[in-house]
């Protein structure tokens, strides 16, 4: 096995396609890395990234008794079996709750304070999605705002999800 | 309840604060410490230790930290020996194996011991510690910290209720107040009034620094022994009546009403139900003021009063002395401090000495026979709760 690069954990030898580690990931330990696995090799969710990666927001749903799942599972927490189905999941929705993180940030977030969050209901679908709230000071959020999904790229190559407030 | 009765019988609370001392020397500080608040107390007795400890992994760099208390403690546990962990409620899960190891008879003396180090030189890694309480992988990359969790409540709160700012800082200027009275609070020293406290920053809108329990340094301990014992140790012994927990969520999707604490209602209920009383029976309550908008949704989900009350309660004085009960004679969290691990333990270390008559009198409760601990991990998604009695003479 190589040697670990700098900020990267040690892993086997990685393809030179792959992008070289950046700023952000550095400031991140694995151990302190809050951002998930995303690859086949590591998570059986990988198909939530892959289809993220595509601009799909997505998520498991029992077809036995039609739950939606959140997070994405690989067993039903009902009835325990464990072909789940993929299904997109609407792109808008409404702020239920918010807040903003003014003072102590987790490592690797500290540059980004003040930032917001919030619980978001989806249009549509009977789910509260936690998330960033991006586009407008905190200061100007109101509940019931609306908002949209959105996947972005966290800098070393993984997606993640956030909002976005529209309009 | 099943089994024989047992009893809290002794206990210690070290200093919390901001402590020049690593996560082994403040095991080795409270070690020492609970051998001397319990004279009668021999090593040899101890058959069995449980150690409350939240995140040693993460704080102190440090696992298997139930033989390295004990070694430091100067035990040697023949019977059983565990670390428990449930974030905030690590204390008070040491507390209820404890009970349920003597009340079966596989122990007859333990020590249920918290301890927790949270001040590091990175104070950012001591926030991502805080953090991985939530749903690490999917919460967590948002920056999912308590405050802005609590911060949250707080907002559906006062949308749903009409609570308001001066009514949060009603509850964390009585706390202050009674940690001014307990010397071994982090803000023992400093005075809070209600202007302050609406004067001081905004850490998570709309909750101001004193809104937010502290990173805190400290250890606590406590001894139990079942009903043959324990007039060995203390002529006033707080018996355990009554325990239940509930958890029914973990990603903040699945929290459901932020401002209604259900499993808290179903825990108190379990707890209460065991012991045999209501709500409106106990003299004191230890509860989890995480944040204050925490106590205030506890006064509520306790049925002390009735939803969207719980502000006016605060206001009141309902949870003062000369109220309905006592909530937090203590200082709670907001007063103490909050080292993760040992919360739930110094509250049991309150209730021992309420019902001992060995608080300072500014805080003693007049008479107190029957005692509720309460502790909520994380995002409130687990509730612990104890039911005690006092024994023997007041």
């Amino acid at each position: 096995m190589a040697p670990p690069t700098e900020g990267s954990p040690a892993r086997s030898p990685e393809p030179e396609s792959v992008p070289k580690p950046s700023k952000t990931f550095e400031k991140r330990p694995f151990l302190l890395d809050f951002f998930p696995l995303e690859t086949a090799d590591q998570t059986r969710l990988h198909r939530f990234y892959d289809r993220l990666r595509a601009g799909r927001l997505s998520t498991t749903r029992c077809p036995r008794d039609g739950t939606l799942h959140w997070p994405p599972r690989t067993a039903c927490p009902k009835c325990h079996q464990e072909e789940l189905e993929w299904v997109d999941l609407p792109e808008t929705g409404h702020l239920y709750a918010f807040s903003a993180v003014l003072a102590g940030a987790p490592l690797g977030m500290e540059a980004e304070v003040p930032f917001a969050v919030g619980l978001v209901d989806l249009d549509g679908a009977p789910l509260r999605l936690f998330g960033r709230i991006e586009g407008q000071p905190w200061t100007e959020l109101r509940i019931g705002q609306p908002v949209r999904a959105e996947s972005y790229d966290i800098g070393d190559g993984r997606v993640f999800y956030r909002f976005r407030t529209v309009g | 309840m099943s089994g024989r009765a047992v009893a809290v019988v002794g206990g210690i609370t070290t200093k919390f604060g901001v402590r020049p001392t690593t996560w082994a020397e403040l095991a080795q500080e409270v070690g020492a410490a609970v051998f001397r608040a319990v004279p009668e107390l021999r090593t040899e007795d101890v058959d069995s230790l449980f150690v409350g400890a939240a995140e040693p992994e993460r704080f102190a760099f440090q696992s298997h930290v139930a033989p390295l208390a004990a070694e430091q403690m100067g035990l040697q546990p023949y019977r059983i020996l565990q670390r428990t962990e449930l974030a905030c409620a690590s204390g008070q899960s040491a507390i209820r194996s404890a009970y349920a190891a003597i009340a079966s008879g596989l122990s007859d003396v333990a020590v249920a011991v918290g301890i927790e180090k949270m001040n590091l030189p990175s104070m950012a890694e001591a926030n991502s510690a805080m953090a991985c309480v939530m749903d690490r992988a999917w919460d967590g990359p948002h920056g999912a910290t308590a405050p802005p969790f609590f911060a949250m409540v707080a907002q559906r709160h006062m949308l749903e209720y009409g609570t308001t700012e001066e009514q949060l800082a009603a509850v964390s200027e009585k706390n202050h107040r009674f940690a001014n009275t307990n010397p071994t609070a982090h803000f023992h020293e400093k005075k809070f009034s209600r202007d302050k406290l609406l004067r001081l920053p905004v850490i998570a809108p709309p909750l101001r620094l004193g809104d937010c329990s502290s990173m805190t340094d400290g250890a606590a301990a406590v001894v139990l022994t079942s009903e043959e014992r324990a007039k060995s140790y203390t002529d006033t012994p707080a018996w355990v009546r009554g325990s239940g927990q509930y958890s029914d969520f973990h990603n903040l999707a699945n929290a459901g009403s932020l401002t209604q604490w259900s499993g808290l209602t179903r825990a108190a209920r379990e707890a209460l139900g065991r012991a045999g009383i209501g709500v409106r029976d106990l003299d004191l309550a230890e509860v989890h003021d995480c944040f204050s908008i925490s106590e205030i949704v506890e006064y509520e989900a306790l049925g002390l009063c009735a939803p969207g009350e719980g502000g006016r309660f605060a206001a009141d004085g309902r949870g003062d002395l000369g109220g309905d009960l006592v909530v937090n004679p203590r200082g709670g969290l907001l007063g103490c401090g909050h080292p993760l691990g040992a919360t739930g333990i110094a509250q049991a270390v309150e209730v021992y000495q309420q019902f001992s008559s060995t608080v300072p009198p500014a805080r003693q409760v007049p008479d107190p026979e029957w005692a509720l601990v309460h502790n909520l991990s994380g995002s409130a998604n687990v509730h612990s709760v104890m039911v005690y009695q006092r024994g023997g003479a007041a």
